[in-house]
């Protein structure tokens, strides 16, 4: 047993499988992946014409994000196109996020020795998950501005040779753009995990009542990393799109 | 950068499985809930579609109803004051041949009635003079014969 507070940077390696390190966070992945697509297919399963509460509630949801980015991306077709992507990562950040407060996730265990390995951990509060969102959003993001713009146009928004001025610019913006991952993957990962952290401080000092209310606004907060992640991935799409001799006026 | 890499438990592998289990997720939902639950808004937007044609026609119909019930209506009425005058005026006409009949009728009835009565009052006029004569007869002979006693 420990005293005191500990905090765990890195998720910890349960066991191994093919070679694959398992992890509390990712053994956590597939119960949030379990738990979507059994809501899914059940959602799915029960469409009905005359659309019931949670039917009606899913399909103005959809309807107004799909409104969302039609008027972010100015186009129909592309909202539809990257509406999965979006309401996937929504998603998945959401209850990722939220799941992380159900009794069980980090206090149900096993002990290695004396150390305790809980196992379930936030999988947004591992780095290796948030990380890998970022590529994913970063490698859409840019993709699809090269097949928007096509390469020469695309490629002219970070080589510019016209001018000192252009050329300095275009640094700046593959700096910005690299730079992305790494404000992605950490943004969510520190909130998740600072979130984390601070439950349990509070819990150690006062463990009766404090981390209640603590534990409403790291709710909160996890709904907003949801939204943050997901609608930057959307705004940044619409910036690779744009035309750079357009967008610079 | 290794040791950073450490500190955060990334590992390549877990990296690549966790990208993975996203794209599983993505395409799952994909298929099992955000192309029902489209494909559902699209339907219904249709059906509703349709539903605000078909009740346009409707009321169009409905109009031209309307307009034919009225329209009938009026020709009806039409014609039912054209029958109406017609019956007046063969009523008219009919009520004034009876009318002439009967008074032709009545004038003959007269006429033979008073043809009758004056008949009748010179019959009675003929017997009574021939009573007349006969009673003086008697009363001659009555007066004859007691002169004669």
């Amino acid at each position: 047993m420990h005293k005191g507070v500990t905090v765990e940077l890195k998720a910890t390696v349960l066991g191994h499988l093919f070679g694959l390190p398992i992890t509390n966070s990712l053994l956590m992945t597939w119960l949030v992946m379990a738990i979507l697509i059994i809501f899914a297919i059940w959602v799915g399963r029960n469409l009905k014409m005359i659309p019931g509460k949670l039917q009606a509630g899913i399909e103005m949801a959809f309807d107004g994000v799909i409104g969302y980015m039609a008027e972010t991306l100015e186009s129909e077709s592309l909202a539809r196109r990257f509406f999965p992507l979006i309401a996937t990562i929504f998603l998945f950040v959401l209850v990722s996020n939220e799941l992380e407060f159900f009794p069980g996730v980090g206090s149900i265990g096993i002990f290695h020795g004396t150390e305790f390995a809980p196992l379930l951990r936030a999988p947004t509060a591992d780095l290796n998950l948030t990380l890998a969102l970022a590529f994913i959003s970063f490698f859409t993001i840019e993709i699809t501005g090269l097949a928007m713009l096509g390469f020469f146009k695309y490629a002219g928004k970070y080589v510019n040779v016209t001018s000192p001025v252009g050329f300095a610019v275009g640094i700046i913006e593959v700096i910005s753009n690299l730079g992305r991952i790494i404000s992605f993957s950490f943004r969510l990962f520190g909130n998740i995990f600072a979130g984390e952290v601070m439950i349990a401080v509070a819990g150690f000092f006062l463990p009766y009542l404090l981390p209640a209310p603590l534990m409403g606004f790291e709710m909160f907060v996890g709904l907003i990393q949801a939204v943050v992640f997901s609608m930057l991935t959307l705004f940044f799409i619409k910036m690779a799109i744009a035309d750079p001799h357009e967008s610079s006026h | 950068m290794g040791q950073l890499f450490a500190a955060f438990g990334l590992d390549g592998s877990l990296l690549l499985a966790q990208a993975i289990n996203f794209g599983v997720l993505m395409v799952v939902l994909w298929f099992v809930l955000y192309k029902p639950v489209m494909k559902m808004l699209e339907a219904r937007r249709q059906k509703i579609a349709q539903g605000v044609e078909d009740a346009e026609k409707a009321a169009q119909k409905l109009a031209t109803a309307d307009e034919e019930a009225s329209s009938r209506v009026r020709g009806a009425e039409q014609e039912a004051d054209s029958i109406l005058t017609l019956a007046r005026k063969s009523g008219q006409t009919e009520r004034e041949r009876i009318i002439k009949e009967a008074e032709a009728r009545s004038a003959a009835i007269e006429a033979d009635a008073d043809a009758r009565a004056k008949e009748t009052a010179a019959k009675t006029l003929r017997d009574s003079e021939k009573e007349v004569a006969r009673l003086a007869v008697l009363a001659a002979e009555k007066v004859l014969r007691q002169k004669a006693s």
